[in-house]
């Protein structure tokens, strides 16, 4: 059995050959060998203003994607890591033109000059961050957005009719469970999943300071939340999880200046009783004279970045002994919940990346062959049928979307163990056998022959429902790579 | 307060006067009534998570909504103004909710077959909320807290909705069913963002079911740029229609500011201006048209017994012109006579017009319905319908629900619209519509059974063995004996392998079959509940738009039977007159004239009540001074 990627980069060149002629057919393959040897695309998405362009400046680290109070972003953007800053506009016909990169504030300013938003396809931001390296995120415009048109692209992207998606995995950032957030899942799902049979979606439950209405203990009631989200009977097969994030804390702990450090040290020293009167609305912490040296425009900067619960989450932090500044940005990024985020995404999406990449270049080819003329691509449909079915990631892939959906003919025990197995929750070893991190070899190899049995006899269990056998496979399978990839214990 | 007892003072004057007339007495008995029950019902809607039980409290200083973090209203809550300070839960009785009428007046709701029982205030939480009562276990219908605060003094009702637009679309249901009977509507969003599209759709239906629409921007101490977005806001505003008004609040302020007794940060909250539209504008505008309606009743009253007086008056000073007067008030009476009888046009218009709406209201009820009926039979048809039932027969209710609320509202609409095809019969410049509510499908479902649960076609060990040894048994006898002809024991490895290889074959066929009698199992289900909803549904809109045509028909008749009455009087009061000796003529007249003056100086107070504006200006001096809705 070979693995996905080297099988899809087998493809590719089969059908490079194929379409020797077809100069169209080439610039589509010539697409996807680009997919598979970038980064992973991952798409960020949402109802309009659920934090999309914040997250995104979270995660790169750099506060370069415009946000603003009303609605903002318009075209969808992607970022992409390169040496020097650039903007180029891809318009739906005709080339592609370079926009000159202008920033105000540090935000990227897109002026589109004469050309409509509705005829742009797409923008790219070249930049030079550390973070885009092994990422490519995609920026969207909200949907259920009052300008259907807005939202209409959002959808066209999202939800191709003709064609794969060009993200790999999605990232949908939620305020509440909306209906709307649920209707969405389900068409990606219906989409997405019902070309490759996968879910790739990853819940953010953003805005989380806001849950509790900036209270100190915000971030806990909302982590409360996105626990019971997760459980979610309508939320399960669309979502792999749901993780709670201050996207404006995140943003701004990232980008946190000395001015701020020593702005939120002289909130931290004032009186308790006249701070906390200070902040009783955001509106009263710009107005009313505050400590000595703080003025009107550096309290409205301080609220517009951190937002109350930033700052009271700062000087709480001070107060407790968090005076060193690196550290303070650290602790505040920590407490936002990026740190957990980043992570998920980097054992849910990233250690999977090969396998993700591989199965969009597969469904790729698959439409691609879907309007060629059929005589000269039965070869090629053969040799992608085998990838389809044969390669084990896909079959995980597979697998995981079945059992999130629920309906497989094994006992939920079961059913969330095999989850795990093939890298539901995250996978490395150690993650799908549920040890800690640093667990020894011997450990590992153990709990993996373990699991290994106890699935053969489940297999072999007569009374185990036909349709669980082929899950029963797919684990057994997973178990035996694992071991495989123990070699010196064994 | 003064301001209602002065009114009914007025009305008390009204039926002294009338004497034997007892049709005026009947309707101004109606308008007392109507003024002895003030209550303005305001509605707080909004997406969940927007504030609104927050908004409540802070309304009433005081933590009688639950408030969480989460999902935390799951129930309506009604507070009003009582005092001492308690709380009751409505639940359905135990001898099953009537169909109650739909016609009554604005107070007393859905009553019918419910029951109320006290609950302590503390403990009001673990009725109304998510926490407390999670997807509303207890089946609470309402929760109703009485407070003494002089903001409900006025007949002021608050009630806070579950937040729409959640996971179950129920609540959504809910709220806009309770539209109806609501004054006015407050629809709450909070300042993180401007309105979004599902807002808006809300928003427009809403103001489709009830037009006074306040809307309140909440939050605005936690997000600096709320003016930036009340701005925006209010632009959205201006395209769903003209002088919607927007008031951005802080709750968290106003309560704070309650606990610190701080005038300045109450104001900086919002609240005043917010409270100042709800009393001065809603409660005001109640109350000002409930005076209009009262005025217009005494007017009415008044110039029935004028006429009758002042025909006889005129019989008495001026004798000659008698038989002329009298031929014109026969001929006012003939056509009084006219719309009495069941031949009027009016009643023509009215049957006809019932007689249509109730055939529209079943072909609309059926089409929604049927829709939905065919879209249930697809989703069968694409999978097993037994593991899903439970998700699937509460999505038939939500959707047969909403189709059913829908129909509601258009079949409101409808007879509202036949109402005043009627009145346009009536000649008087200003003829009062009765108040119809079909809307409101309070209960509608009740009698409606639930639908049944199947089995989820999961098997037992035991069964799948069975299943398997019926199919194996054959095999395993049949080349058990075939194999004994060549001196084979009848359970040898060839009927042994036969018999696994048919059982697994019988298993299989067995469980196609299972699939398709689920799926045929189902469908069946679907149709008889949708026949049983369009049967009861049915049955009740039907009830219901009887109910409304009987309305109709005695409120324009008996606004005829004053009209001939009068007239008839009138006659007989000249003809009576004629006949009058001189002694008794003088004294007759001093009597009318008295009767008249009477009769004026009623006139004249009913006028001034239906034109006042000196106590319009007074609401800002004191909240009792607001008069009663």
């Amino acid at each position: 059995m070979e693995p996905g990627i080297a099988g899809a980069w087998e493809l590719l060149r089969q059908a490079r050959d194929v379409f020797h002629d077809d100069a169209a057919a080439l610039a589509v393959v010539a697409d996807l060998q680009d997919r598979l040897e970038g980064p992973l695309r991952i798409a960020v998405a949402g109802m309009v203003k659920a934090g999309k362009s914040t997250l995104l400046n979270a995660i790169i680290g750099e506060e370069i994607a415009p946000t603003d109070a009303g609605e903002c972003t318009r075209v969808v953007t992607w970022y992409r890591y390169g040496h020097t800053p650039k903007i180029t506009l891809y318009p739906f016909t005709g080339g592609p033109r370079t926009l000159p990169v202008t920033r105000e504030d540090g935000r990227l300013v897109f002026s589109l000059g004469d050309v409509q938003a509705g005829v742009v396809e797409r923008l790219v931001v070249d930049w030079p961050a550390a973070s885009l390296r092994d990422l490519t995120l995609i920026d969207t415009p909200g949907i259920a957005s009052l300008s259907q048109d807005v939202s209409g692209r959002s959808t066209a992207f999202l939800l191709p009719e003709d064609a794969p998606m060009a993200a790999d995995a999605v990232i949908y950032l939620m305020r509440h469970l909306h209906a709307s957030d649920v209707r969405f899942l389900e068409s990606f799902k219906d989409t997405a999943a019902g070309q490759s049979g996968t879910v790739n979606a990853l819940a953010v439950l953003s805005r989380a300071d806001e849950i509790g209405a900036g209270r100190i203990d915000s971030l806990i009631s909302a982590a409360v939340i996105a626990d019971r989200y997760s459980r979610d009977q309508s939320l399960r097969p669309l979502a792999l999880g749901v993780v709670p994030v201050a996207g404006l804390l995140a943003q701004s702990s990232r980008t946190m200046r000395q001015s701020d450090v020593e702005a939120m040290k002289q909130l931290a020293q004032m009186d308790k009783n006249h701070r906390e009167r200070l902040m009783l609305s955001a509106d009263r912490f710009v107005r009313v004279a505050g400590p000595e040296g703080l003025d009107q425009d550096m309290k409205a900067s301080l609220v517009q970045r951190f937002g109350l619960f930033g700052i009271r989450l700062a000087v709480a932090l001070i107060r407790g002994g968090t005076t060193d500044p690196t550290e303070l940005a650290h602790e505040l990024a920590r407490r936002s919940g990026l740190g957990r985020l980043l992570d998920t995404i980097e054992y849910l999406f990233q250690t999977r990346a090969d396998a993700l990449k591989a199965r969009a270049a597969v469904v790729g080819l698959q439409s691609l062959l879907g309007v060629a003329p059929t005589g000269r691509t039965a070869s090629l449909e053969a040799a992608l049928e085998r990838l389809q079915t044969g390669a084990h990631e896909f079959r995980e892939l597979k697998l995981l979307a079945a059992l999130r959906t629920g309906g497989i003919g094994i006992g939920p025990e079961q059913t969330a163990e095999a989850e795990r197995l093939v890298g539901g929750r995250g996978s490395t070893v150690a993650l799908r056998l549920g040890l800690e991190p640093d667990a020894s070899a011997g450990h590992i190899s153990e709990a993996a022959r373990d699991c290994l049995n106890r699935w053969r006899l489940i297999a072999e269990n007569p009374l185990t429902d036909p349709s669980g056998l082929e899950a029963c496979r797919v684990v057994i399978r997973s178990c035996e790579g694992m071991l495989a990839a123990m070699p010196a214990v064994r | 307060m003064a301001e209602t007892v002065r009114m009914t003072t007025l009305v008390e004057q009204g039926m002294a006067l009338v004497g034997e007339r007892n049709d005026l007495r009947r309707r101004l008995e109606n308008t007392r009534n109507r003024l002895q029950d003030p209550s303005v019902r305001v509605i707080v809607v909004g997406e969940f998570k927007q504030g609104k039980s927050q908004l409540v409290n802070a309304l009433v200083n005081a933590p009688v909504c639950p408030v969480d973090d989460d999902i935390a209203t799951t129930v309506p809550t009604v507070i009003r103004q009582g005092d001492p300070a308690s709380a009751v839960v409505l639940v359905p009785s135990a001898d099953g909710p009537t169909p109650d009428a739909g016609l009554e007046g604005d107070s007393g709701g859905p009553e019918g077959g419910l029951e109320r029982q006290p609950v302590h205030l503390d403990q009001l939480a673990e009725y109304v909320s998510e926490k407390g009562n999670p997807g509303n276990a207890k089946k609470i219908v309402a929760a109703e807290v009485l407070l003494p605060r002089k903001l409900l003094a006025g007949g002021l009702t608050v009630v806070d909705s579950p937040g729409v637009g959640g996971l179950g679309s129920t609540h959504t249901l809910t709220t806009l069913t309770a539209l109806p009977s609501a004054h006015a509507v407050v629809f709450v969003s909070d300042a993180s963002q401007e309105y979004t599209e599902p807002e808006m759709r809300f928003l427009r239906q809403a103001m489709r079911i009830s037009p006074n629409v306040v809307c309140v921007l909440s939050k605005t101490d936690l997000y600096p740029s709320w003016r930036q977005i009340a701005e925006l806001d209010r632009k959205h505003l201006a395209d769903v229609g003209p002088g919607i008004p927007l008031f951005p609040v802080s709750s968290e302020l106003r309560l704070q500011a309650a606990r610190l007794q701080d005038t300045e940060l109450n104001a900086e909250s919002g609240f005043p201006a917010l409270i100042a539209h709800l009393r001065n504008n809603i409660v005001g505008e109640a109350a000002r048209i409930q005076r209009r309606s009262v005025g217009h009743d005494l007017l009415s009253v008044t110039e029935n017994l004028r006429l009758a007086l002042q025909s006889e008056l005129g019989a008495l000073e001026n004798p000659e012109g008698t038989p002329q007067m009298i031929a014109g008030l026969k001929a006012a009476k003939e056509d009084a006579d006219q719309l009495r009888k069941r031949s009027a046009r009016w009643q023509i218009t009215l049957n006809d017009g019932i007689g249509d709406l109730i055939a529209d209201m079943e072909y609309d009820l059926k089409d929604r319905l049927r829709r939905i009926q065919r879209e249930a039979e697809t989703a069968i048809d694409h999978g097993d319908p037994g593991p899903a039932w439970e998700q699937f027969t509460q999505w038939l209710e939500q959707s047969t629900a909403a189709a059913v609320s829908d129909t509601f509202v258009w079949t409101s609409e409808r007879a509202q619209w036949l109402a005043t095809q009627v009145a346009d019969h009536f000649s008087e410049d200003e003829v009062a519509l009765p108040a119809l509510k079909v809307s409101d499908t309070g209960g509608v479902l009740d009698p409606v059974a639930d639908i049944q649960m199947m089995e989820d076609g999961r098997l037992g060990p035991l069964q799948k063995v069975l299943i398997g040894m019926r199919g194996s048994y054959g095999g395993v006898l049949m080349f058990g004996l075939l194999t004994g002809i060549f001196g084979m024991a009848l359970i040898n490895p060839l009927s042994v392998g036969a018999g696994l290889l048919l059982g697994r074959k019988a298993f299989r066929e067995d469980k196609a079959a299972r699939l398709k009698q689920r799926q045929s199992e189902a469908k069946i289900l679907v149709r008889k509940h949708v026949d049983d909803v369009v049967f009861q549904v049915g049955k009740q809109l039907k009830d219901r738009l009887r109910l409304v045509q009987r309305a109709t028909r005695d409120h324009f008749t008996e606004i005829a039977e004053e009209h001939h009455r009068s007239l008839a009087e009138s006659v007989a009061a000249a003809q009576k007159a004629a006949a009058t000796y001189a002694v008794e003529r003088d004294m007759r007249i001093k009597d009318i004239r008295n009767q008249l003056k009477g009769v004026d100086a009623l006139s004249k107070a009913a006028q001034q009540v239906q034109e006042d504006q000196s106590l319009e200006n007074q609401p800002n001096q004191a909240p009792s001074a607001v008069p009663a809705g």
